[in-house]
């Protein structure tokens, strides 16, 4: 008898609660849409920015970067643990790939790349810890260490002056749109995304800092910078502009972070590999 | 009966919920009036409003230029308009939904009353003449 009349009531309620559910859902869901994303047009040309550039900044980076970049340092490191035979298997990186990296010339020019292993994409950093354990027997490098880091730029070295050619053909293009859909997901307190200022407001001063385009976000890294006093990687600086922003970052090599390299890399195809950069 | 409890009080919280995410959109009315000097404080604080980050402010070392210089935006608004202005600081997002200006008061980087002082130092900033 009482559950004859709890039943409907029981019905009418759920229906209450779930449009409720509904229409909170769907007056909140306006920040994380990222189905469709409407690009923005960028707010300077390349050149522009350049010219810009120029005018804020003078050559004052190049100066410095002339007179010494710390990265070669790093870089003199890590052709030494390239040569230098680690792990279970006796072999160093030369063992397979050769002296002086000679079999490397150009390979980190395709990277990121898809890794139907993985199910996902495979940066520089992922292939050279996998290399590691698989083929050599070595423990993998800690991301962002300095060992890893030098390993990194020693073989992105080795493409200096080759184009950057990355691929989002085929099972990399969903990796490619998620990338993307970061790019242009609204994120933490401020409610920023990245293309708000790396396109629509780039060439503009945020306060002191002028605003790059992302045309050069990915053909220099990793680099130094004096800010940090040290070399580090690109998704350190993405890290670092999630902080900013009053995003929480990510970690190092997580899923988004790679779809994210992938489709910042992707923008620099065609340009020159140039590492070590020097950065503000 | 405790199935009903347990409806009831799952339609109330959905419902205080909806209804908080809706007083999110209308800025608070009734407010004691803020004060500029305070509000200039806020304005200036690079861990409040850091407005200079993207305006033109008097006073300020390399305002950015993201924004519009808020000393001539000022003047579009009279004494009437502070709803507007209001508005703007609360959560730019009513008059242009893909703005870059952050929500200051939906996402709690702000209080009510933190903007009510800047409301009253951005009408300060139409004495400066010129
Ligand atoms: C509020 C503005 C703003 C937002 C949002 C923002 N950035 Fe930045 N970003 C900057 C500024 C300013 C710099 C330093 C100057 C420069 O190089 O552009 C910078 C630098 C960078 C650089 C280094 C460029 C170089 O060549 O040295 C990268 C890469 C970058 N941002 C990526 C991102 C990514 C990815 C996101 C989103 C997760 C993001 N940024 C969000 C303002 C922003
Ligand atoms: C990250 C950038 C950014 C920050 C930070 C920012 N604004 Fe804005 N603001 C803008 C932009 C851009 C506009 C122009 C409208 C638009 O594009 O949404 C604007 C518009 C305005 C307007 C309307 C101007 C007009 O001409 O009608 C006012 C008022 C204003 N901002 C006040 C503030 C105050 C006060 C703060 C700090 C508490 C602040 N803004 C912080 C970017 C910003």
């Amino acid at each position: 008898m009482k559950s004859s009349v709890m039943r409907p009531l029981l019905v009418v309620l759920t229906i209450i609660g779930l449009t409720s559910l509904l229409i909170v859902s769907v007056s909140a869901g306006t920040d994380n849409n990222v189905k469709q994303i409407k690009e923005y047009t960028p707010s300077v040309s390349p050149e522009e920015y350049e010219r810009r550039y120029k005018e804020f900044y003078g050559d004052a980076t190049e100066q410095m970067a002339e007179e010494g970049n710390p990265g070669e340092l790093m870089l003199d490191d890590g052709e030494e643990l390239f040569h230098t035979v680690d792990g279970s298997k006796g072999k160093s990186c030369a063992s397979c790939h050769g002296e002086k990296g000679k079999g490397l010339v150009g390979a980190a020019t395709t990277f990121p790349k898809y890794d139907p292993e993985l199910k996902g994409i495979k940066t520089l950093a992922l292939q050279i810890n996998i290399c590691r354990e698989k083929n050599m027997g070595a423990k993998p490098l800690k991301y962002e260490s300095y060992d890893q880091l030098a390993l990194e730029l020693y073989v992105k070295s080795l493409s200096n002056g080759m184009p950057i050619n990355v691929s989002i053909d085929g099972p990399a293009r969903p990796f490619y749109e998620k990338g993307k859909a970061f790019y242009y997901k609204r994120q933490g307190q401020f409610n920023f995304n990245c293309a708000i200022c790396h396109v629509k407001y780039a060439g503009y001063m945020a306060r002191a800092n002028l605003i790059s385009n992302n045309r050069h976000h990915a053909d220099h890294w990793p680099s130094y910078r004096l800010k940090w006093g040290e070399v580090g990687s690109l998704q350190r600086r993405f890290r670092g502009c999630m902080k900013n922003t009053r995003t929480k970052p990510l970690p190092y090599q997580s899923e988004e972070y790679r779809n994210l390299e992938l489709y910042l890399t992707y923008i620099s195809n065609g340009l020159p590999i140039q590492v070590p950069g020097f950065r503000m | 009966m405790k199935r009903i409890e347990q409806g009831v009080r799952f339609v109330m919280k959905a419902s205080i919920f909806l209804l908080l995410t809706l007083s999110v959109i209308v800025p608070s009315v009734a407010l004691a009036k803020g004060d500029a000097k305070r509000g200039e404080k806020v304005v200036k604080s690079r861990k409040l409003g850091n407005c200079m980050a993207c305006h033109y402010i008097p006073g300020v070392e390399f305002p950015g230029n993201i924004g519009p210089n808020l000393v001539e935006s000022m003047k579009n608004y009279s004494d009437s308009d502070r709803e507007m202005v209001r508005q703007w600081v609360w959560d730019a997002r009513a008059y242009n939904p893909d703005t870059i200006m952050p929500p200051f008061g939906p996402n709690k980087i702000l209080t009510k009353e933190q903007i009510e002082d800047v409301v009253e130092y951005l009408y300060s900033l139409k004495k400066i003449k010129k």
